[in-house]
């Protein structure tokens, strides 16, 4: 990797470990196979949002050209967000394409999407499903975005459980022979409807 | 990880990091947005962008033309022209001549001839035409290149003037 962009990941793991955010534990950065243009970072769900009490996994992977182009990151854990595809975990964020600037860093750009999961742009989606549900049926998309949290971001007993969710998707997993997380995403993408849920499986 | 007690001993003097490279700069420019980049750094990052060139803290437009470069007095123990990419040059401006005259410059560069004519109802307003001669600023020291074309063109308008007025009495 070019020297600067050692250099700079370096200095910046020094900087997210010190920050007052890193204490609070509302982010982390770790070094994946002791590669410094391969990170895993870390970030909180804000309070007050459906994301609340979930830690969500960050794939960031470190150009060569760093810090003149922007890192490519991507949520490894499974999310239900406007701006995040529910299937590849990609993220629609200005920042991460053509607004970079090279004086952004690690640090602010898990901030940044801390502030994404806050308020969400349903307007410039990256899944278009979970889009359409944020404008048309907002408890909806509350719901099973809390739903997702708790499943996929969540450990421990703290977990918030939703019976009704939990009970269609037994359901669809008997009717249709799926797995728990396809059923979950038919059933997420369908408002919870079993019986659309089961056509959209069929189509 | 490498955060060393190098790292910890440059904290205090953060103040001056490159806000690219975030190390202390080096060749430092800063922007008029008041950024401070080492120029090697900034000069990559224009030519990352070259379409859409912004400060890359602020945002706000930033160009080659529109950085200063910061000399220290100790900087200049390697010349940075002699490194690539060769940075922006200082721009000096010279400060206004105090001037008394109340006649504004116009044309004809920075000579002391000054020619204007009046047009009226002929022939009378003819006569309002006027030359004048070196007037109120600071000529041009003799010997000099200015001086010489100065005087040519004082000529040569005077020319000018002498073969109009006789076109205009034979015509």
């Amino acid at each position: 990797m070019a020297n600067i962009a050692t250099q700079r990941i370096q200095r910046e793991f020094s900087e997210v470990t010190k920050s007052d955010e890193s204490q609070k534990n509302l982010i982390s950065i770790e070094l994946v196979n002791n590669s410094l243009s391969d990170l895993r970072g870390y970030i909180s769900g804000p309070p007050d949002t459906p994301y609340e009490g979930g830690i969500f996994h960050l794939d960031i992977k470190i150009p060569e050209t760093y810090p003149f182009n922007p890192p490519k990151v991507r949520f490894l854990t499974k999310i239900w967000h406007p701006n995040i595809s529910s299937v590849t975990g990609a993220i629609c964020l200005d920042i991460l394409k053509d607004q970079w600037a090279a004086a952004m860093t690690i640090r602010t750009v898990l901030l940044s999407l801390q502030a994404l999961l806050s308020g969400a742009e349903p307007d410039d989606p990256q899944d278009a499903v979970v889009a359409k549900q944020y404008k048309d049926s907002y408890e909806m998309f509350k719901l099973t975005a809390k739903h997702w949290t708790s499943v996929y971001a969540m450990t421990g007993f703290d977990k918030w459980r939703y019976p009704d969710f939990d009970y269609k998707i037994q359901r669809l997993m008997e009717i249709m022979k799926v797995d728990e997380d396809r059923a979950r995403v038919a059933l997420s993408s369908n408002n919870w409807d079993l019986e659309k849920a089961t056509q959209s499986l069929l189509s | 990880m490498a955060s060393g007690a190098n790292d910890d001993s440059k904290e205090s003097e953060s103040s001056f990091e490159c806000n690219i490279c975030l190390d202390t700069a080096k060749d430092a420019v800063v922007s008029l947005c008041g950024h401070l980049f080492c120029w090697p750094c900034l000069h990559q990052w224009l030519e990352t962008k070259p379409t859409r060139q912004v400060c890359p803290v602020c945002k706000a437009a930033i160009s080659r033309d529109k950085v200063i470069p910061l000399y220290g007095r100790n900087s200049s123990r390697q010349d940075p022209r002699d490194k690539l990419p060769p940075r922006p040059p200082g721009q000096r401006s010279e400060p206004e001549p105090s001037s008394s005259t109340s006649f504004p410059a116009f044309g004809l560069g920075d000579g002391g001839f000054h020619m204007s004519f009046g047009i009226g109802a002929f022939p009378f307003g003819f006569f309002a035409s006027t030359f004048n001669f070196g007037e109120g600023r600071p000529a041009p020291s003799p010997n000099s290149q200015d001086y010489a074309e100065d005087q040519f063109l004082s000529k040569l308008f005077l020319w000018v003037a002498i073969v109009f007025i006789f076109w205009l009495l034979i015509a």
